[in-house]
């Protein structure tokens, strides 16, 4: 199923950009000539003027089949060569590109800690690794400084290990795995970051902790198109980002302990805010996610690529699935064909572990993962505890704007609460006076309650995954650039996430 | 040449099976993974008959596009692939699973590469180009250990000797790879014994006969939801359905190789995972 290479579907945003790309479309590290440069590479596809900004070469969201030039792969190592400066412009710190390095990769492995690559506008055909603390990698704009993977490279920036490392104003797109992805940071930011067309996420921080996500834009990832996963305390901030078309808006698996999403954008996704439990990946189960003041709506899109979770969970716009002790306040939600709000349970049908005693929700990750495991025999149902949903608007939701079920569980011992919801459905009804987060509710939790595992029969009738290379997707057009992209200091990922005041968020509006 | 040593246990000789089966959460050792798609079924065998075209049963290949018996490292590395990264050309493979209407096509194989069990990440180097390597022993018919050779469904942890009804997930076939090498032989000296050359670790240490730490390659082969098909009724074109095994050639692009083993298992990072 990916061996259809012979021409790439590509927005028109791409066709204009990508227009040196086609010679170096093997390994990681070749390098692409500055479009803005005459020179001419090895298959003879001549450069051409520096490209416009995207937003003004688009004017429509149909994708568009390109026939590349794509040469046959090129095995060349050009970081090898190109770790020394081509131009000694002195050593303040900053590495450009390709002003003094021919490749990001280049520049990179050049660059001592607290450095900065500062990338000029042109596409770079590169997959980027970085193994430099508290190294910045910054585009000179955002929409024409394109890490572009072809749909071949694996990763656009990969951060191994390192702390305090900033990826800004910049865009990747056209990876098999994922735009920027840190593994085992502490320390990572991520600011006006656009990713599109991903084969698993757009913007990943894996097992890390004190980071940042703002200002990123991410379309069109097979998964998420941001996930924060295996991490507890997180101690990470989601800001100002709008996440459309991919398969899941946010995933969360196994993160929280001060993981705060808020005032962002969360549409046509399949499915909206994600957190989850389950024991496929370390630090079970999910807990203690902050979402604030977002706008979640018509989370029920059709031809996104996706994942088995989100076709399972198509529909929905903030679903906390198997997760404890969630805040999720003063978020607009409204136009969902299943919930708007729910609490559900997941079910793990053939898991790594078993579930974790109560005592073990305390733990941190790093505790947490010197527990021995056991492979249980039968299936997992992670339930939802201990939430909070207070004061958001939610409507338009076809089977419930609030909900909480399970598959078997008593729903009215798992001590989650509503109050203060403007809402007009909910599952089980009187959802407000059962379980207020004030006070002792009552009533019956059997009226009108929701028969979640409906959903797994009802998954076939639902639009199928579309391949991720080739869902349609919207044009990105024009973003907002980061302050003085071309003098701006650098700022290492050391001081984040930043503090953010929580009480003055207000329900944002929609439209 | 033997294997360093015997045992009567059931396990098999020593170096004959990891000390454990390796399942559980991703994300608690270093790793690097691709998934490649299917390719195509084939009775070629590269490994245990090279140059024969249609002498071996019916595999199915991931990786590499058109691998053949008469296929050579030079032209395979660097070609077109099914994995998700283009610098993943090497070619695996392994028996077709047979249902009551022929070969089941599978979805696809995700390809784990870690440190052997309690091995020393530091220790690990990549395989030499146009490394061959075979796991598991396409002549059995009893239950081979589920650390070489096992099914389970979906991602999930439980091993079993059969498949079983998997429900929506679909089945998955694991084979474990040696991660232990003699340090010079890129293949077998005998075809017919591809593993000559190969063992598994024991207590973290290689035996003195393949003293050299190599990435332990875990191939997970998944299948579609077989819902309604009776376990019992499936094998495997080598034969009896313990007959597992499956191939591996090193045919991948050397620096990015290199450069994975290097970042994601001696530095023990989680490159990836898969689910």
């Amino acid at each position: 199923m990916f061996e259809q290479r012979s021409s790439i579907g590509v927005a028109n945003v791409i066709a204009v950009l990508a227009i040196v790309a086609g010679a170096c479309g093997g390994v990681d590290d070749v390098a692409t000539p500055d479009p803005a440069s005459n020179s001419s590479d090895e298959t003879g596809s001549t450069s051409e003027p520096a490209p416009e900004p995207a937003s003004e070469s688009v004017d429509d969201t149909e994708a568009t089949d390109v026939a590349t030039t794509a040469a046959p792969t090129s095995q060349a190592d050009a970081s090898a060569a190109t770790t020394e400066p081509l131009t000694d412009l002195g050593d303040d710190g900053i590495r450009s590109v390709p002003g003094e390095y021919a490749t990001i990769q280049g520049a990179v492995d050049a660059a001592a800690e607290g450095d900065m690559v500062l990338v000029a506008p042109g596409v770079y055909v590169e997959a980027v690794d970085v193994e430099t603390d508290r190294l910045t990698i910054r585009g000179a704009d955002r929409d024409t400084v394109i890490l572009d993977g072809e749909l071949e490279l694996d990763n656009g920036i990969r951060v191994l290990g390192a702390s305090g490392v900033v990826v800004e104003n910049l865009t990747a797109m056209n990876y098999t795995n994922n735009g920027v992805f840190w593994i085992q940071a502490t320390g990572y930011r991520a600011s006006y970051v656009t990713t599109y067309r991903t084969g698993d996420y757009g913007i990943y921080a894996f097992d890390s902790v004190q980071g940042q996500i703002d200002h990123a834009h991410t379309v069109g990832s097979r998964d998420a198109g941001i996930y924060i996963g295996q991490c507890y305390p997180c101690d990470a901030l989601v800001t100002d980002v709008i996440s459309a078309n991919n398969g899941i808006g946010f995933s969360g698996t196994n993160a929280g302990g001060n993981l705060v999403i808020v005032n962002s954008d969360w549409y046509n996704n399949r499915v909206g805010i994600v957190p989850n439990s389950g024991s496929y990946e370390l630090c079970y189960p999910q807990r203690s996610t902050t979402i604030i003041g977002n706008r979640v709506w018509a989370n029920n899109q059709p031809d996104t690529p996706a994942i088995a979770t989100a076709l399972l969970a198509q529909g929905n716009g903030i679903l906390v699935a198997g997760g404890i002790a969630n805040t999720i306040e003063r978020n607009r939600v409204d136009d969902h064909d299943r919930t708007g709000i729910g609490l559900v349970p997941y079910l793990e049908e053939f898991p790594n572990d078993d579930l974790p005693t109560e005592e073990e929700w305390l733990l941190s990750c790093d505790e947490f993962r010197l527990l021995p495991t056991a492979i249980p025999d039968d299936a997992l149902l992670w339930d939802s505890y201990d939430n909070v949903v207070r004061d958001n608007v939610v409507s338009n939701s076809r089977e419930a704007d609030l909900a909480i079920a399970s598959a078997g569980g008593d729903i009215s011992t798992f001590r989650n609460c509503w109050s203060g919801n403007e809402f007009t459905t909910s599952a089980p009804l009187e959802l407000q006076n059962l379980a207020p987060c004030d006070g002792a509710g009552a009533g019956d939790w059997t009226a009108g309650d929701l028969n979640v595992a409906r959903w797994i029969g009802e998954q076939a009738g639902l639009p199928d995954e579309v391949d991720w290379r080739e869902a349609p997707l919207p044009a990105l057009g024009p973003h907002d650039n980061m302050d003085d992209p071309d003098t701006a200091p650098a700022r290492p990922a050391v001081d984040v996430p930043s503090t953010i005041d929580l009480d003055a968020i207000t329900t944002p509006e929609l439209g | 040449m033997l294997l360093a040593g015997c045992s009567t246990s059931s396990a098999g000789p020593i170096g004959a099976a990891p000390d454990r089966v390796i399942a559980g959460p991703q994300g608690a050792v270093g790793q690097f993974v691709v998934e490649c798609g299917f390719d195509r079924f084939r009775a070629d065998d590269p490994i245990v008959h090279p140059g024969d075209a249609g002498a071996s049963h019916l595999h199915q290949f991931f990786g590499a596009h058109d691998v053949a018996a008469d296929s050579v490292a030079e032209r395979v590395r660097g070609g077109e692939t099914t994995c998700d990264q283009r610098a993943d050309t090497a070619s695996y493979w392994a028996p077709a699973l047979i249902g009551a209407d022929g070969p089941i096509e599978p979805t696809k194989a995700v390809a784990y590469y870690r440190a052997g069990p309690d091995v020393d990440p530091l220790t690990v180097v990549p395989y030499p180009p146009g490394f061959m390597i075979v796991a598991g022993d396409h002549t059995a018919t009893d239950a081979q250990p589920t650390s070489v050779v096992a099914f389970g469904c979906g991602t999930g942890g439980a091993r079993t000797a059969e498949p079983s009804e998997c429900g929506v997930n679909g089945i998955t076939l694991t084979i474990t790879f040696q991660d232990c090498w003699n340090g010079v032989d890129v293949r077998s000296s005998i075809p017919s014994q591809p593993a000559l050359h190969v063992s598994y670790s024991r207590s973290g240490s290689c035996p003195s006969a393949h003293p050299v730490s190599i990435p332990q390659l875990q191939l997970a082969i998944e299948y579609p939801a077989t819902s309604g098909v009776d376990p019992a009724t499936l094998a495997l074109t080598s034969g009896d359905i313990h007959s597992g095994h499956a191939d591996f050639w090193n045919t991948w692009d050397e620096v990015k190789l290199r450069r994975e083993v290097e970042r994601c298992i001696t530095r023990d990072l989680v490159c990836g995972v898969s689910g």
